[in-house]
């Protein structure tokens, strides 16, 4: 007991609390540009951690990653701009919302329930860290081939258009991910001889050109919308509780779902929320309402996304394993600031341990009002001519993507990015099955060949272990499931045109 | 003395003042004039851009002008690279050169080379270790080394990328045992973390990573540390005996990282970087700062980088060749 | 701008066949089962599987006719029943134009001359005034600098006009 008010009085020191509300600042206002993402705005963070005080430093790693990733769903409901990977999954249910008139409520839906998946997050981490770090040791590369296959599964359940089509966006965005040497045989592919393809190509400028630069091509060629009507909004919060108790199930299985893909290194928030966004479709009564504006995948991907945040903490603790970028960060200012990683964290420095959970905890509970105040704030652009926003986002793509890696190489292939994207919503190809594919094209082959390497060549470890067998089921039952209804449909309807 | 003389004087003076600033000791003395920029050719957070960090902000201190560290990432490490070595000779860009330096141009990716810069100090080593899964049979490096020679192939071994660091290190390893590369296939990982957490997992047997990469799993009694590939322990791991002393091979290797400025920059500007990088290799911050990490502190003047680098590079091409990795004689 | 699906279908077969066949020419590497070529060729048999489906036209009763929105309360129609914009496909260029003008000439002419260019002919192809692109090009540019380059200490060329702050 003594260590837990001991916890409190350190993460009530002015300059932590101080260091809270500035990082929150900070976080909200990086993640709403379009080209920055939540890693970049942790990243950014490191040099000013040097001066802080330990828990104040991790505190603002904490709280800005946190209001980071759910800021990045304001451009992508507003403009259809997504502002990170994660938030790409459900960009178009979103902007449809807004275009319906109920921006508030999308950006609420996305604020509330991103508070709630961090706050269970968080409670998964303190219940059950040990439990959830031993669960994440038990998956090897047989097992995360399977998931990563899974989560490129998920590209054609979301996408509203034809399945072939989404498909073949998607391995469009795998043969994306094929450039450059980070394969795992260390050739490089598809460079061309050109030194800036070595590294291959990152999933930012590709989101930022296939989304923000596409959405201002499109806009070139049509004439301006009608301005929303300006309505008298009541309260973000009311309409939210509302929802709480008609959607309990998508939130919970929103909330298990992050918690789950959190914790394995790797996997991480943006395949989280693609997941989350499937499974709603896939299990709701309404699969048709999806993508014009039906809040019920923003629930389930909204909590996803958050609750994977925390939860993928646990082997970054335990173990100093980063669960994705923003926590690879995180682990190297613990080690800065003398909080080494280990299990001699939660025991030896046992306060230092309650105070993490409890910047969680505020972290996520100042989520709400602040992001309301932004929300509110954000809103006013709608109201602005839309040549008076556009031209601003073009500058924030190219400065943006540049800032990723200081390359103006960057800015090129956001330009390439742009024409590829806008030729593709076109033609009915799904933008954001190619940037699942990006994501997960790495992951995928890393470990199919990994795991033949570990094997010697054999492919029964990959159905003979319990985890990969199961996963390998679902997968499977997934691929072949919406073929078998397409050729029973075929078949009734042959018959019933027969007769 | 007249108005007019006066001002013929002192432009007169201006003049020589301009002259003399090319020559060597006033050169040095008002060297920096302006802000200087450190490039580190990898991504901001990882083990590279701490280092530059906490080295770029004790120069800043030092020479009383901003230092500003610039990540130059893409082309794993090149285009950074050869920012550095493109840059001014004018001692305002610098940069933080790794180990990758002596590697790259043996895969053919790119034509530069350790003597394509101006070495100024070399700042820290870490050797790695051979660690393996704390429910290995293997007691000690002896055992292991003798079921490697019993059953070649049998064993795997993860901890970077195909051809990275720690590969080649397990390559030089099995060379100096008189072992081909193929006794123990290389599993390649994004980094040592995922190699370590495959090790837990029972993945794979072997993860040769730096010892403070595996600290945190060592820490947690997953894995064990039975030898680092260095010539004296490491005093932050003092039970972990050294190759030499385990099974009396000598071979040692590292990733390490320096500092370096472009080719042909002035050697009085050379030297006073030296000098007060060696003033911050020596200082509290950074010593504190580098055993806070895990990291071990080196040091090298610019002639004794340069020497460094050369015979890194030269064990580089032998260990790269060996693993069928090297696409240039 | 619309492709016809039976030209863009062949257009990723011959791609996908392109990929497959760059994919089977990367050499092998010892010790690996399964060498750096696979990946590549199951993309591009894919590939080449999906062009030849959508070039005969599978799957599209799934497709849905693109609309706009067009009036207040966000009802949409179907795209070619609105009023076409004058110049449209130059228009549409316009934006990667811009990105590549900045990535080419920003380190020449620095950062708020390049910015200022690519803000003013936005809003001027967007049917802005010229007022409104004059308003943009002086606030926008010094107000992006002052967030990357100070807050976020983004290395922004200075180039002609180097800021004062």
């Amino acid at each position: 007991m003594s260590t837990f008010i001991e916890a409190w009085q350190m993460v009530l020191a002015p300059d932590v609390l101080l260091a809270i509300l500035l990082s929150a600042i900070y976080g909200l206002v990086v993640g709403s540009l379009p080209g920055l993402s939540a890693t970049m705005a942790t990243a950014l963070l490191v040099p000013v951690t040097f001066y802080l005080s330990p828990i104040a430093a991790i505190a603002t790693i904490i709280t800005a990653s946190a209001m980071a990733i759910f800021s990045g769903d304001i451009p992508g409901c507003l403009l259809r701009i997504p502002g990170t990977p994660a938030s790409a999954a459900y960009t178009d249910e979103a902007y449809a919302m807004t275009r319906k008139g109920q921006p508030e409520l999308a950006l609420g839906i996305c604020l509330w329930f991103s508070a709630l998946g961090g706050v269970f997050g968080t409670l998964s981490l303190i219940i059950m860290a040990p439990l959830l770090a031993e669960f994440a040791l038990s998956f090897s590369t047989f097992e995360y081939f399977w998931l990563a296959f899974l989560g490129l599964m998920c590209a054609t359940v979301v996408a509203r258009s034809s399945p072939v089509k989404a498909i073949a966006a998607m391995l469009l965005g795998l043969l994306i991910a094929c450039v450059g040497i980070e394969n795992p045989a260390g050739t490089p592919r598809f460079t061309f001889g050109m030194t800036d393809l070595l590294g291959g190509i990152e999933v930012i400028p590709a989101l930022v050109g296939c989304f923000a630069v596409a959405e201002v091509m499109r806009a070139m060629s049509v004439p301006e919308p009608p301005q929303l009507a300006r309505r008298k909004f009541g309260s973000i919060l009311a309409g939210q509780w509302k929802l709480t108790k008609e959607y309990p199930k998508q939130q919970a299985r929103g909330n298990v779902v992050g918690i789950i893909i959190g914790v394995l290194p790797g996997a991480g928030a943006d395949m989280a929320a693609w997941v989350s966004y499937a499974m709603a479709k896939r299990f709701s009564k309404t699969p048709e309402k999806f993508g014009t504006g039906h809040p019920e995948g923003l629930i389930e991907a909204g909590a996803s996304n958050n609750a994977s945040l925390a939860s993928g903490w646990v082997p970054s603790l335990l173990f100093g394993i980063p669960g994705d970028t923003i926590t690879a960060i995180a682990i190297g200012v613990l080690y800065m600031k003398g909080l080494n990683p280990g299990p001699t964290l939660f025991t030896e420095k046992a306060s230092s341990m309650y105070a993490l959970y409890i910047i969680f905890m505020l972290g996520n509970i100042i989520m709400i009002p602040l992001g309301i105040i932004m929300i509110r704030l954000a809103t006013f652009i709608l109201r602005a001519k839309r040549y008076m926003i556009m031209p601003v986002i073009v500058l924030l793509c190219a400065v943006g993507s540049f800032a990723t890696g200081n390359n103006l190489f960057l800015v090129i292939s956001v330009a390439a990015f742009g024409c590829i994207g806008y030729l593709m919503e076109k033609n009915g190809f799904p933008v954001a099955a190619l940037v699942l594919g990006i994501v997960m094209g790495n992951m995928v082959e890393t470990h199919f060949i990994t795991s033949l390497i570990k094997s010697d060549g054999s492919l029964l470890p990959f159905f003979a272990r319990p985890v990969s067998a199961t996963l390998a089921a679902i997968t499977i039952g997934l691929m072949v499931w919406p073929l078998a209804v397409w050729l029973y449909k075929k078949r009734t309807q042959a018959t019933a045109a027969a007769a | 003395m007249t108005e007019l003389s006066r001002r013929h004087l002192m432009a007169g003076a201006a003049g020589l003042g301009l002259a003399s600033q090319l020559s060597a000791p006033a050169l040095a003395q008002a060297f920096p004039a302006r802000p200087i920029t450190l490039v580190v050719p990898w991504g901001a957070g990882g083990g590279t851009d701490a280092t530059a960090r906490i080295v770029g902000s004790l120069m800043e201190r030092e020479f009383g002008q901003p230092v500003n560290v610039v990540n130059r990432t893409g082309g794993s490490g090149v285009v950074g690279h050869s920012a550095i070595a493109t840059g001014a000779a004018d001692g305002y860009t610098i940069g933080m050169v790794t180990v990758e330096i002596t590697m790259m141009h043996w895969q053919g990716l790119t034509q530069l080379k350790h003597d394509s810069y101006t070495p100024l100090a070399l700042m820290n080593e870490d050797p790695p270790g051979v660690q393996v899964s704390a429910s290995s049979p293997y007691a000690d490096l002896k055992a292991l080394a003798d079921a490697i020679r019993a059953n070649p192939g049998k064993l795997k071994a993860s901890g970077t990328g195909q051809g990275g660091i720690w590969h080649l290190a397990l390559v030089g390893w099995l060379g100096a045992m008189g072992l081909p590369p193929t006794a123990v296939p290389w599993v390649p990982s994004n980094g040592a973390a995922p190699a370590m957490q495959d090790l837990a997992a029972g993945g794979i047997d072997i993860v040769t990573c730096s010892v403070p990469e595996a600290k945190a799993m060592l820490d947690a009694g997953r894995a064990r540390s039975l030898a680092i590939m260095a010539s004296a322990r490491n005093p932050q791991f003092p039970n972990v005996p050294t190759l030499k002393e385990a099974i009396g091979v000598d071979y040692t290797v590292g990733a390490w990282r320096g500092i370096a400025a472009p080719k042909g920059l002035p050697a009085p500007i050379a030297e006073r970087f030296t000098t007060v990088l060696k003033k911050i290799n020596e200082s509290k911050e950074f010593t504190d700062f580098m055993a806070a990490r895990g990291f071990g502190v080196k040091w090298a003047d610019g002639a004794g980088f340069a020497k460094f680098m050369a015979e890194g590079d030269a064990a580089m091409g032998v260990a790269m060749r060996a693993a069928g990795l090297a696409r240039q004689a | 701008m619309h492709i016809p699906n039976r030209a863009t279908g062949i257009g990723l077969a011959v791609l996908g066949a392109a990929v497959a066949y760059g994919g089977s020419l990367l050499p092998p590497v010892p010790g690996q089962q399964v060498g750096p070529n696979v990946f590549p060729m199951v993309i591009g048999i894919g590939l080449v599987l999906c062009g030849i489906a959508i070039a005969i036209g599978i799957g599209k009763s799934f497709e849905e006719p693109e609309e706009v929105v067009a009036s207040e309360d966000g009802a949409h129609v179907p795209a070619d029943a609105v009023a076409p914009v004058p110049h449209a496909a130059l228009k549409t260029i316009v934006p990667p134009l811009l990105l590549l003008f900045y990535a080419f000439t920003v380190d020449h002419l620095g950062f708020i001359p390049t910015a200022a260019v690519m803000v003013a002919t936005t809003c001027f192809a967007l049917g802005g005034t010229w007022r409104s692109a004059l308003i943009l090009a002086l606030c926008a540019p010094p107000a992006v600098h002052l967030v990357f380059a100070k807050l976020l200490r983004v290395p922004l060329p200075p180039g002609l006009l180097p800021i004062p702050w």
